[in-house]
Parts: structure tokens; C-alpha cells; sequence
């Protein structure tokens, strides 16, 4: 496989020593569960949210748009006051409160990058969001979609909304260790940072957050009882939504 | 094969490379992958593969056309292809029974609802029967269709090199420009996809590497050219090497400039862009002129386990495909460190090159005289039990 860039803990290896120094530590949110903890340099957070800034500065209603799959609906904890949009929005809230803050929740399970863009029109534009936090890749990496059309579509919704003045964060694909052994993620992975790079779009590395909460066996499915899973489900979901909302921090200095 | 001209070693010994290249490129997030060529070229061990299998396809099937008549040279070429497609049905089927055990043994709600079975196989008997026409290639099983497909077109192709080169060259450049125009794929299945690796474009590096296979029988007849040539490929070769390379540590590196990287992603695998195929015939002027015919390297006891892989490609490059699907199943279930990667990637080029002496022993004292056979055998052996 091309490894444009590198997902592995392998790069983190290479990486880790030398970005380690660059990068500014994470902010971490007052009473955040021990088990949310991971490597500050799994994320690189190098580009700017100038429009959500300016709100945020003018204490102008903010309103931030949620488009993905099956995890941004949080239907595996349940309910969507347990999914990320939700978490994210309160603690948003807390962080920001001189602003009114909505997260809205736009996820359906199972879509393609390309059948999330065909959404943009009637599920994201008339929302008005000053943000669009776009979840996609797990359903391309399952059917297979062609890697170079992935590509191509989180190419053609980036250029929409920057045409529309709204900034972007994408969001990577969940990590299971079971998973991988069937699903190819690394190209899918490899395109989707690089369209973040090339566009100079943030990345939040969701897969390599579960990854290294699998590696830690802080959030291990396997040897759980069916109707707990729900519960461990809502952790995760709720670990997500405080490392986003610190990248979202770091993308506002 | 002792009627057999002098074999060129280098063919066997890169692919070989090419196939130890595959391996460990197959394992996702293998470190050792920064070593591999697609680290520092555009290209990688796909095209030299499939070039290879094309030059020296016409190698043997060209000797066995001159040798032994048309009819007799195709029915070769199509039990090669037979024996090709029925590799990639086994490996097919071990893809279904992983898949299948994984998906339905599956815990973690919050997949549960982002990939089922069905995205898999959706209709089952479908599926099978559409991999059965090579229409269903899943990932990682994508190479030996095309390679099965121009086989069984090689026939056509061998005659027309034979009686005149332009004939089949002009036109399989014209297919090949017409996808790069026109971006034209063939279907596949489910719905929506296509060959991975679009026959409709490399099928003009399998013929260039047969039409220069062809030619190469007559000698080294381009050496002239070639020498005349290297300046302008070196300058290519540098220049796209030291552009690949930048990209691969800036993937490390995000502080490292990615040269013309803006420009220049995505570059299209599928129908193998221009960006692929003239740094890839550049290289190839450039080791064409460098490493000769008898270099010394070829036969030292170190490069012989990777010329033997390269002798016995199709069982190399299956077993290949099993290892590294193998190799990561141990990496993602037990450890993915730097040390078990080191050892998932010896061990897998391991069994790829004892596997392959193994082979080349197994297939010398099959070719040996009967005569030969009874001065190896102990005194008194049966000889009726062969």
C-alpha cells in the first residue's frame, strides 16, 4: 500500500520524537476521565477555524453541523444525547459561554462520502453553520469504493463549503481491532489526511485515538456483556467529543 | 530447462524483489514499507511485476511459438492462465471464510451499524459466482485477474508481436492514452465498481514488456539506444525519486515539505497514470544499462533466494497474499511493535524463499533423465514408484 501518511504507532515512533518538541500540549477539560488520556502527538491540529473564531469573538450565535455515519448518530450508546454532536456541544457551551452554541446532528448510518456530499444541499447549506465537522471513510473502506473517489468527493464538499465561507474539520474513521482485519482502512486513511493536508483542512485522528484506547485496553468490547456495551459505547462516544473539542481549542488559538 | 538459452537472471531476480515488495507492502502499516520502492518512486511493485510477467511471458511462450507451432503455444498459455485463475479462487475463498468468521463473530456495537455481512455479500451466491467471472475483487485480490485476463488475450498478442510489433503496439498505446483521455474503467461488482487495475490501460505495460521480451531474444539490439537514452532517464529517474521521497517524510514528518505535492495528488493508480509509467520505463532504461545480464550480484548466495522467488512467481506471489493477510492478523491481534513487525517480515520472506527452493527442488528432479534419477537413488531402490 502507498503510505502517503503513515498511521501506524510505528509513525508515532518516528514522529513522536521529533514533532513532540513543536507541539503545544493539549488543553485538558476540567475533571476529563483518566480513561479519555492519549499522546498529545497523535494529533496534528496545524490549521485555523478563522470564521468560528470570529463568532466566538463577537459572541455571535454559533452553529456547527455534524455530518457522518452510524457513530455520528451515536446509535450505539442508545440515544443521541449520548453521540458526540451532543457532548460536543455541551462542553462548547461550557468553554464558550457568552456564545449560543447548537451542534446539529446530520448522521446516517452507512453512507458513502459521496452520498454525504449529495446531503450537503439539503442537510448542511441551509443550516447556515459557521463549522462543518465531517465524519466519512468507514462506509467507503467497507464497500470498497475506489480510494481515488473518496478522494475526489471530500475534494469536491471542501470546495464547496471554503466557497461558502465555512470552515471544516473531518473527522477519520473508528478503530476496532476486529475490524481491521477485514477492512483495508490504511489507503482510505492516507487519502483523507492527505485531502486535509492538501486543503489545509484539520483532521481529527479518531482511529488512532480508539486505537491506542484498544492498545491501553481502556475501551475493549470483547469481553463485555451484550447489554453493557451500550454504556462502554457512550464512553467512547463521550472521549471523542472532549478530544474534539480540544482540537477545535487548539484550532482557535 | 537445459535446452533453454542462458536465463536472464535479472528478470528472476526482480521479480522476485517485486514479489518480497508485495508482501510487505500488504501488511497495512508496515514500517518496513518505507523501504520498499513506492517509498521513493511514483511507481511500485505492481508495475514491475506485471512487466516482468509480460517480458518473460514472451520469453517462453515466444521459444514454445518458434519451437513448437501456434496451436501448441496457446494451449500453454491458456493452462497457465488455468493455473492463475485457479490460485486466485483458493485465495478467494479464504477471503470469504475470514470475512465471514470476523463479521459474524462481531462485539463492538458501535460498528454494528456502519458494516454488516451484507456489505460484504450481499447476496452470496451472487458474489461467488461473480468471482468466479472475476467480476468480485475484493481488496488484495485484484492483481491476478488482470494478469489471468492478459494471458488468455496473450495468444493474440504473441502472433502480432511476432509478425509485426506496430501492430499490436500503436494500437495498445492508443487504448492505453484513450483511458488516461477518457478515464474509461471496466465494471465489476457490487454495482458501482470497477477493476482495480484497469486492464484497459495495463495491458500496455504487459505488451511493451512482451514486445521487449520478444525483441530481447534477438540480443540486446536497444543497449545503443539505452546508452543514448540515460542522461534524460537518470534526470527522471532523480527527479521523481527525490519528489516521491519528499511526500514520504512529510507523511512522517508533517514539518517536511511534500514537493509539488498540491499539483500532483492524487496520482491515479487504477488506470496507471503517466506519473507511474514514464518514471517506471525510465528507471528500467537506467537498470537495463547498469546491471548487466552476468552481473556478479546475481549470483551471489545472497541474492539466490530472491531470484528463486522470481522462478517460481505464481506460488511466491499467492503465498505472499496468505502472509501478509496473515502477518497483519498477528500485528493487529497481538502486538504491533516495532519488534514483532521486524519479526512478522522476516519470517514471511522466510517462507517465501524456503517455499521456493522447496519448489525449484521439488520441479529440478522432476525434469531430470530417468538416468539421472537412478544414479541418484540408493541401489536397489523401486524404480516403478515414480
Amino acid at each position: 500500500m502507498i503510505s502517503s501518511r503513515f498511521v501506524g504507532k510505528s509513525a508515532l515512533l518516528l514522529a513522536g520524537a521529533l514533532s513532540a518538541a513543536a507541539l503545544p500540549p493539549l488543553p485538558r477539560a476540567l475533571g476529563e476521565p483518566a480513561e479519555c488520556e492519549a499522546p498529545d502527538e497523535l494529533m496534528h491540529i496545524d490549521d485555523k477555524l478563522p470564521r468560528l473564531a470570529e463568532r466566538l469573538h463577537a459572541n455571535e450565535p454559533v452553529k456547527i453541523v455534524a455530518i457522518g455515519g452510524a457513530s455520528t448518530t451515536g446509535l450505539a450508546a442508545g440515544s443521541s444525547e449520548l453521540a458526540y454532536p451532543h457532548r460536543l456541544q455541551e462542553i462548547l457551551i461550557r468553554w464558550y459561554p457568552s456564545s449560543p452554541i447548537t451542534v446539529v446532528n446530520r448522521g446516517i448510518p452507512r453512507q458513502t462520502a459521496q452520498q454525504m456530499l449529495e446531503r450537503f444541499p439539503t442537510d448542511v447549506i441551509p443550516e447556515d453553520p459557521v463549522l462543518v465537522i465531517w465524519e466519512t471513510g468507514t462506509t467507503d473502506a467497507v464497500r470498497g469504493v475506489g480510494v481515488d473517489d473518496f478522494a475526489a468527493a471530500l475534494q469536491t464538499g471542501i470546495d464547496d463549503l471554503k466557497a461558502r465561507s465555512i470552515d471544516i474539520m473531518l473527522v477519520d474513521m473508528q478503530f476496532s481491532h476486529s475490524t481491521v482485519t477485514v477492512i483495508d482502512f490504511e489507503g482510505y486513511l492516507n487519502a483523507l489526511h492527505r485531502v486535509g493536508d492538501v486543503n489545509d483542512v484539520n483532521v481529527f485522528p479518531r482511529f488512532e485515538m480508539m486505537r491506542y484506547w484498544s492498545e491501553q485496553n481502556v475501551f475493549n468490547f470483547d469481553g463485555v456483556a451484550k447489554d453493557e456495551r451500550a454504556g462502554l459505547a457512550a464512553k467512547v462516544y463521550d472521549c471523542i467529543a472532549r478530544k474534539l473539542a480540544a482540537a477545535i481549542r487548539i484550532a482557535l488559538r | 530447462m537445459p535446452a533453454a538459452q542462458q536465463r536472464d537472471r535479472r528478470l528472476d531476480f526482480f521479480r522476485g524483489l517485486a514479489l518480497i515488495f508485495i508482501f510487505i507492502d500488504h501488511i497495512p502499516e508496515n514500517i518496513f514499507s518505507y523501504f520498499t520502492v513506492q517509498a521513493f518512486q511514483f511507481y511500485d511493485a505492481a508495475e514491475i511485476f506485471i512487466f516482468i510477467s509480460g517480458y518473460t511471458a514472451a520469453l517462453v511462450y515466444g521459444r514454445t511459438l518458434a519451437l513448437q507451432g501456434a496451436s501448441y503455444a496457446t494451449a500453454r498459455i491458456i493452462s497457465r492462465a488455468w493455473q492463475l485463475y485457479v490460485a486466485h479462487i483458493f485465495l478467494f475463498v479464504i477471503f470469504i471464510a475470514e470475512v465471514s468468521y470476523t463479521v459474524t463473530t462481531f462485539k463492538n456495537p458501535m460498528y454494528n451499524d456502519e458494516m454488516r455481512v451484507g456489505d460484504f455479500l450481499d447476496e452470496p451466491h451472487v458474489a461467488i459466482v461473480k468471482a468466479l467471472f472475476l467480476e468480485f475483487q475484493p481488496t488484495f485480490l485484484d492483481i491476478l485477474p488482470l494478469y489471468i485476463l492478459l494471458l488468455t488475450i496473450f495468444p493474440i498478442i504473441l502472433f502480432g508481436l511476432r509478425l509485426h510489433p506496430p501492430l499490436v503496439l500503436i494500437p495498445s498505446f492508443l487504448l492505453y492514452f484513450g483511458v488516461q483521455v477518457t478515464d474509461i474503467s471496466v465494471p465489476a461488482y457490487p454495482e458501482g465498481h470497477v477493476w482495480f487495475f484497469n486492464p484497459l490501460a495495463w495491458q500496455f505495460l504487459f505488451i511493451a514488456g512482451a514486445a521487449l521480451g520478444l525483441d530481447g531474444m534477438r540480443g540486446d539490439r536497444w543497449l545503443r539506444f539505452e546508452r543514448a537514452a540515460l542522461p534524460i532517464a537518470a534526470l527522471v529517474v532523480g527527479a521523481a525519486s527525490l519528489v516521491k521521497l519528499s511526500w514520504t517524510i512529510h507523511g512522517i514528518w508533517d514539518p517536511f515539505p511534500g514537493l509539488f505535492l498540491k499539483e500532483l495528488w492524487p496520482i491515479n493508480k487504477n488506470n496507471l497514470s503517466p506519473i507511474r509509467l514514464v518514471p517506471f520505463f525510465a528507471a528500467l532504461a537506467v537498470i537495463a544499462v547498469i546491471v548487466k545480464r552476468d552481473a556478479i550480484f546475481l549470483r551471489l548466495p545472497l541474492t539466490k533466494p530472491l531470484v528463486l522467488c522470481g522462478q517460481q512467481s505464481l506460488e511466491i506471489f499467492c503465498l505472499g497474499i496468505l502472509l501478509s493477510a496473515l502477518g497483519h492478523f498477528v500485528l493487529s491481534e497481538y502486538n504491533s511493535g516495532i519488534v514483532t513487525q521486524g519479526f512478522v517480515n522476516l519470517a514471511g520472506i522466510l517462507i517465501m524463499c524456503l517455499t521456493a527452493k522447496m519448489i525449484d527442488w521439488y520441479k529440478s528432479v522432476g525434469r531430470m533423465a530417468p538416468s539421472q534419477v537412478i544414479e541418484v537413488r540408493p541401489p536397489g531402490a523401486d524404480l516403478g514408484g515414480r
